[in-house]
């Protein structure tokens, strides 16, 4: 490739005057070279193809199994997601459980919990009786049901719509942002909870309704994370580039822009699971949220607040499962974001 | 830049009147305002309901309901309220009056504990990355983060007013408590001033001790009936609070600064002495002409010492007044806390923002309210300080990667200004809007608290209002509310600008 | 390994076998591999070295400044201080009165809530020299002599009202409040404009000439070690190659990275045929097609509650099919906007914009598709450039995709050519972007730009993120592949030496208006117009003789032209007196 290089110029090139610029004369000069990169000095990084190829996904996912309190959240999750549906059944599975949630009975012991570690005792009541002398752990099983229900249907509905609508504000900017804006906006001036209540108090009580309300509440704080990075990674130069060559408009958001902000989504819609259990339960206690004879985890704490200083059972067992399920999703959430995000975990 | 915020200001305004709308209408299509009635079997049935459509226009349609609502409050222009009447016709504006004073108080002090209290823990949290204090701070911040509001409440009740009520009828401390209270005390000092192990260990056993001698001090002075300060603690602690400011502003070097504060609090004394009849039975404007007179005080010598650096030295000397007339005004306090207990035995009720009909003097009257406002404050503040203290551990972590700061550390500035000058403004600027934006989440949260300690505030009134499907609280509600909001969201953008002087211009 | 022959007493700053290593989590990196190294007073010696050389990290060492996982060994003394064990108080007052640092990126380098004042009044203050009003007034004359205009009204004022330049003028005068015995500046015009840079450059020189302050200059451009260094040290993955004098290192490089390195950078006016380029010359017939053809046209940008603002205004020109165009300027030039429109990312707001014979400005999206699918494009942040989440592979394959191009097999079969055309082992195809380097990601992005087989590229900067030995690869494979395709190209550039290898045509740009336009050997060999002059002569070469000359032809100028030449005002010796404290 250099023949070239010795070709004697052309008079009236242009080449003779090379005014500002001196001509080179010097002996020293490396004018006409060819350059030799070898690999050994190069400062590139060479590409290692006998490790393992790992994908962005493959790569969090490791980051996320290697964070020990994830991992015991995540276990603590699993486990009384299972308790709770199979201990007392839930629609056609069966439960192991003997007792049921509703049936009044003799209230044995003063409706002491039998549950004792040392020894492991299980008892007939382990969680104890409530004042008509019903299974508390049955009931407590009932209510944590419920709560699990609305928490992840709120909190997958409002990630979709706020992932839609985040997404789409981002783009396309005009209205949509607009209208996204102000509805955050009076987010400000009306209290979520208060909206909630509200929301809650046309649902009637039942925990479907209550799901589609609180989703019709939630979904905004997504939705404002997602347009902003939207809103930035559509300046990014792999956007450009797809849109450069013509690339819809639809296949720019779901295939480049949206799979580069999974990891927002995810840890939002973790902790928004959290705050919805938070949220459902103080609804509850407050008299907007579940209302019998359907019932929740805050309705039970409503229910049997004022018999803490007789039998304190009544209300510490909900309130504990409440604390644990929503520390170990935040805790989970937490987990997530640094898989996702490295640059902020703990262990750089 | 007042261009903006009158722009701010017509948009909160407009949202502000489009959110009203909202709530009108879900609230009156929420259920049936009648409901009870229709079930009853009362023989004047048809009377009270006639008497219940007439109290809220039941029998116009809804937007011209909202219209008369908003009329109504159109007249507050002219200091003339009108908010109309609830469903058992007693007047809204009146019940308001007194709602928003008691749940004002509450949300404020809870917001500027949680604030102070939060991004101080989030900034040691983020100087000490990956320390014991960190993980500490970040533990406590998720628990807080999880914990449910009533529930909480309904233990603190329980801890925090019951058993507490039952130990001040004889209070005294085992050795065993005694020891328990001073390691955790060295443990929180010693992890709060940090150092490596030798100085942890040093600031461990000098501060338990502190703690387990005073607790056994007091302990044997029947204290805890019987608090006080006295003069001598009180200088101190105006001394300490010279001391703290002058090292932060300008660190050891410059002497004039803490010559200031001294002499500050020399006149202080003097002051004592001066106003002991006013500061012993005073009144709230005569409190606060004290507080205004020492300012002044402060700010001339603040001057006279200044040198080349008044504005420094005028800083710390007002700060040294404040933190010597706050000591003294709690010295007071303390001293009126067994005519106190005399009036009432059982100090903390668990219900209500403070006893009906109490008669006291000032201080007693301070304390009779105050004690209402601990256990619902303790639970405001801890929910939302996990959040700030979150937020301000990652700005911070964020700033200090900032190439200024290690422009700053490349001048051999100490890290001290390094954090303080040039880090710390920096990151305050992203939580001014987190601030702002948290307000209307903590008047949220000030409804469930009112509601477990039974003020009736509110957040009772919005309760009620909505149980009963009726408009006229929950629109009172917001009215506060929402006037708030918009004017910390002001605050906000003000104190926006003056951190960050990009969006000034 | 060189070691270092001259005399070491009397240095100001002095690194002996420094060596420096950081715990990760994936182990240890070892940064620094026993360095050694000398600055005299009034000297200036230049560390060079391409990224991940070390040679940042071997200067903070000598500030103590790096993060707390970094573990040092070797000695290091800043003005026979040995600093190892010095207490972290007596370190402090080091920094800033001995030793003090110049960083690269004036944009961030200054904290942006503090005034220009308070910033330069603090270390003053701190290290003794003049406290409160004095302090001001010494800010002023400290502003003053580094050539900031109107000095009175910039300490009041907030770093982001001053402009790139004036900003670095405020580090450096920063830097030299305290009178240091010797300065750092790590890369001080990398950030900078070309014209700006010279200046800069300027005022260093002039540190060392009157001040006799020494300077360890970190840089990876060869031409700004031409021009200023007295030494030079060349870095290559931590340790010390080659050391010796300007001449020596520059002219008769002995160690084989040096050699390459210098072989490696383009050279304004050395002719076509360097780096085993060869972009032929006589391939543009006068008679082609457009490719390109504007005519008057303008950019506006909307902004809240201002007028408009003007980024391109009123600008013609042509690319022939086949024909490679170079449009050059500073930052502000408009030249990435004029990119953009020809891609339909921005509208133009008048004038006519016609590609490849059909005007797109007032097209439509589906209008418009059928024209992208004839242009490709490249762009220049290498790690922006590939979506994160998707396979290499596929991310060449997109545009096929888009266009529904082919099956899945003949679209595989390309990427594998594409591949192939830019030396890349067909094996990356399932890898991820995160596995490759940056200039490997720029090699895809060419491939993905030449998909569709465009009959226009549009490349706006593709090396200027590169090291130089890697932009050398880079614009070889462009070159041979023009040579191939002989698609038309619009390519965007700051580097006048780079767009003097590959285009035929040249326009140069200057706050959206066309300054000077016409073939390469005209506008950059015979200047018409002041600011194309201006902008050559700033350019430097790595050839410190060479350079002088070129130096000193920019002075007279700049003289010329009625303009200063920057440098330290007042003498060296009422400096040093009032530096020395009040």
């Amino acid at each position: 490739m250099s023949e070239d290089n010795d070709k004697p110029e052309a008079p009236g090139s242009g080449r003779e005057h090379i005014s500002p610029i001196p001509e080179q004369k010097d002996p020293g000069s490396l004018q006409h070279r060819e350059i030799v990169v070898s690999d050994e000095l190069s400062v590139e990084k060479q590409i290692d193809l006998t490790q393992k190829s790992y994908s962005q996904g493959e790569l969090i996912r490791r980051r996320f199994f290697r964070h020990k309190g994830a991992m015991a959240s995540l276990a603590f999750l699993v486990f009384i997601t299972l308790m709770a549906v199979s201990s007392i059944g839930y629609g056609i599975i069966p439960g192991w459980w003997d007792k049921d949630y509703y049936s009044a009975a003799f209230v044995e012991n003063g409706g002491r919990p039998t549950l004792s570690l040392f020894p492991p005792v299980w008892g007939e009541y382990p969680f104890g009786q409530e004042d008509a002398g019903k299974d508390y752990f049955a009931l407590t099983m009932r209510g944590t049901q419920r709560s699990l229900i609305i928490a992840f249907t709120v909190g997958i509905m409002s990630t979709l719509v706020g992932t839609l609508i985040g997404a789409i504000a981002g783009y396309f900017r005009g209205w949509i942002e607009a209208i996204l804006m102000r509805i955050t906006d009076l987010f400000i001036v009306i209290p979520l909870l208060v909206m909630a209540a509200v929301l809650g108090q046309v649902s009637g009580g039942g925990i479907w309704p209550l799901a589609i309300m609180l989703s019709l509440v939630t979904w905004t704080g997504l939705a404002r994370l997602v347009r902003g990075e939207v809103l930035s990674l559509r300046e990014r130069d792999f956007v450009m580039a797809a849109e450069a060559v013509g690339t819809s408009s639809r296949r720019i958001i779901f295939k480049h822009i949206l799979p580069n902000t999974i990891g927002t989504i995810i840890v939002s819609a973790t902790l928004s699971i959290a705050a919805v259990i938070l949220l459902e339960s103080a609804l509850s206690f407050l008299g907007f949220g579940v209302k019998a004879p359907d019932t929740s985890l805050g309705q039970l704490i409503s229910i049997y607040q004022n018999s803490f200083t007789v039998r304190p059972w009544l209300f510490w067992w909900p309130g504990m499962i409440i604390l644990g399920i929503a520390l170990s999703v935040n805790f989970l959430g937490d987990g997530l974001r640094d898989a996702f995000d490295p640059r902020q975990s703990r262990s750089d | 830049m007042l261009r903006f915020i009158l722009r701010r200001l017509g948009v909160s305004a407009l949202i502000l009147v489009l959110g009203s709308v909202f709530l009108f209408f879900i609230t009156v299509f929420s259920g049936d305002p009648l409901e009870d009635l229709r079930e009853s079997r009362d023989r004047n049935r048809e009377q009270l309901i006639a008497a219940r459509e007439r109290n809220m226009n039941l029998n116009e349609p809804w937007y011209a309901r909202y219209w008369i609502w908003a009329v109504g409050v159109g007249k507050c222009v002219t200091l003339n309220c009108d908010l109309g009447t609830d469903s058992r016709g007693a007047d809204i504006g009146t019940a308001l009056m007194n709602a928003a004073g008691s749940t004002l108080r509450l949300v404020t002090l809870a917001t500027a504990l949680a604030i102070i209290i939060g991004i101080t823990m989030g900034i040691l949290a983020a100087i000490r990355q990956y320390s014991g204090f960190d993980y500490i701070v970040t533990f406590a911040a998720f628990l807080f983060f999880s914990l449910p509001v009533f529930w909480v409440a309904v233990l603190l009740k329980e801890y925090g007013a019951i058993r507490f009520n039952n130990w001040m009828a004889d209070p005294s401390i085992s050795l065993t408590a005694g020891i328990v209270i001073g390691v955790l005390f060295g443990l929180v000092i010693a992890s709060l001033l940090g150092g490596d192990l030798r100085r942890k260990l040093i600031t461990f056993a000098v501060s338990a001790l502190v703690a387990f001698g005073a607790v056994t001090y007091f302990d044997s002075v029947e204290w805890w009936r019987q608090p006080a300060l006295g003069l001598g603690l009180i200088i101190l602690i105006a001394l300490g609070a010279a001391v703290l400011l002058t090292y932060l502003a300008v660190g050891r070097s410059n002497l004039k600064i803490l010559y200031a504060g001294l002499t500050t609090i020399a006149a202080g004394v003097v002051g004592t002495f001066v106003f002991g009849g006013w500061i012993e039975s005073p009144t709230y404007p005569l409190l606060l002409l004290m507080l205004a007179i020492s300012v002044v005080a402060a700010i001339v010598i603040g001057w006279f010492w200044g040198g080349w650096d008044k504005r420094i030295a005028i800083w710390v000397s007002v700060g040294t007044a404040v933190a010597f007339a706050g000591a003294t005004a709690l010295d007071q306090l303390l001293r009126n806390w067994g005519p106190f207990l005399d009036r009432k035995p059982r100090p903390i009720s668990t219900i209500g923002s403070g006893s009906p009909n109490f008669d006291g003097p000032f201080w007693t009257g301070v304390w009779d309210w105050g004690v209402q406002l601990i256990l619902p404050t303790i639970v405001l503040t801890v929910i939302s300080l996990a959040s700030y203290s979150r937020y301000t551990r990652a700005s911070m972590l964020e700033t200090i990667r900032q190439d200024y700061v290690r422009t700053a550390r490349s001048k051999g500035l100490s890290e001290r200004v390094v954090i303080t000058k040039h880090a710390l403004r920096n990151a305050l600027i992203p939580i001014t809007t987190i601030v702002a934006f948290d307000f209307a989440g903590l008047i949220g949260g000030a409804v469930v608290t009112e509601s477990v300690f039974g003020w009736k505030g509110m957040g009772a009134m919005f309760q009620e209002g909505l149980t009963r499907v009726d408009p006229g609280p929950v629109m009172a509600f917001y009215l506060v509310t929402g006037t708030a909001a918009v004017l910390m969201n002001m605050i906000a953008d003000i104190s926006y600008a003056f951190l960050d002087p990009r969006i000034r211009t | 390994m060189t070691t270092t022959t001259d005399n070491t007493s009397g240095a100001v700053l002095d690194f002996t076998d420094v060596d420096v290593r950081f715990s990760t989590e994936f182990g240890s990196v070892h940064a620094v591999k026993g360095v050694s190294l000398h600055v005299q007073p009034g000297e200036v010696v230049a560390l060079v070295g391409e990224s991940g050389s070390g040679k940042s990290v071997t200067s903070m060492t000598a500030m103590r400044l790096l993060p707390g996982n970094a573990r040092i060994g070797g000695e290091i003394t800043v003005n026979g201080q040995g600093i190892r064990t010095l207490s972290e108080g007596a370190m402090r007052r080091l920094r800033g009165n001995d030793i003090a640092m110049v960083f690269q990126e004036p944009m961030t380098a200054l904290n942006p809530v503090l005034t220009i004042g308070t910033q330069m009044t603090e270390a003053l203050e701190l290290h003794g020299i003049a406290s409160g009003k004095a302090a001001v007034q010494r800010a002023i004359e400290l502003l003053d002599m580094v050539g900031i205009p109107d000095p009175e009204r910039r300490v009041k004022q907030y770093p982001h009202e001053l402009s790139g330049g004036q900003r670095q003028r405020v580090v450096i005068a920063i830097a030299i409040s305290c009178d240091p015995k010797v300065i750092i500046a790590d890369e001080p015009t990398t950030a900078l404009d070309v014209t700006v840079q010279a200046d800069i450059l300027d005022l260093l020189r002039s540190l060392k000439d009157k001040l006799n302050t020494g300077i360890l200059l970190i840089t990876h451009n060869m031409g700004v070690v031409a021009d200023m260094a007295d030494r030079v040290a060349v870095m290559f993955k931590g340790d010390l190659v080659e050391t010796g004098t300007a001449d020596e290192v520059l002219l008769n490089p002995q160690h084989d990275y040096t050699k390459m390195l210098l072989s490696a950078v383009p050279r304004l006016g050395a002719g076509r045929a360097q780096m085993g380029i060869n972009i032929s010359e006589d391939s543009v017939d006068e008679s082609a097609d457009l490719a390109i053809d504007l005519e008057n046209l303008v950019i506006e940008y909307q902004r809240l509650g201002k007028a408009p603002f003007r980024a391109v205004d009123d600008v013609s020109f042509q690319v022939r099919q086949g024909e490679i165009v170079g449009l050059v300027g500073e930052s502000g030039s408009g030249k990435s906007t004029i990119g953009r429109c020809a891609l339909g990312l921005i509208p133009a707001a008048g004038g006519s914009f016609r590609l490849l014979g059909e005007d797109i400005t007032g097209m439509n999206r589906k209008q418009l598709k059928s024209i992208r699918r004839r242009i490709g494009v490249i762009f220049q942040d290498p790690a922006a450039s590939l979506n994160p989440r998707l396979p290499i592979g596929e991310c060449i394959s997109e545009p096929l995709v888009v266009h529904k191009v082919g099956n899945r097999k003949s679209q595989e079969q390309k990427v594998y050519e594409l591949l192939d055309a830019v030396e890349l082992p067909r094996e990356v195809f399932n890898r991820y972007p995160h596995e490759v380097s940056g200039g490997q990601r720029q090699r895809i992005s060419i491939a993905r730009a030449l998909t569709l087989d465009p009959e226009l590229l549009v490349a706006d900067e593709p090396t200027s993120a590169l090291d130089v030995s890697v932009q050398a690869k880079v614009l070889n494979i462009f070159s041979d592949l023009q040579a191939r395709y002989k698609f038309a190209c619009l390519f965007i550039s700051h580097d006048l030496a780079v767009i003097d290898l590959l285009a035929h045509q040249v326009v140069v740009l200057q706050s959206g208006k066309v300054v000077e336009a016409g073939p390469r050997e005209q506008v950059l060999m015979d200047p018409q117009e002041e600011y194309t002059q201006r902008l050559l002569a700033a350019a430097p070469v790595p050839h410190p003789g060479e350079q002088r000359t070129r130096r000193e032809e920019r002075h007279a100028l700049l003289r010329q032209l009625g303009d200063e030449i920057a440098e330290i005002k007042g003498g060296g010796q009422e400096f040093h007196d009032k530096a020395g404290g009040v």
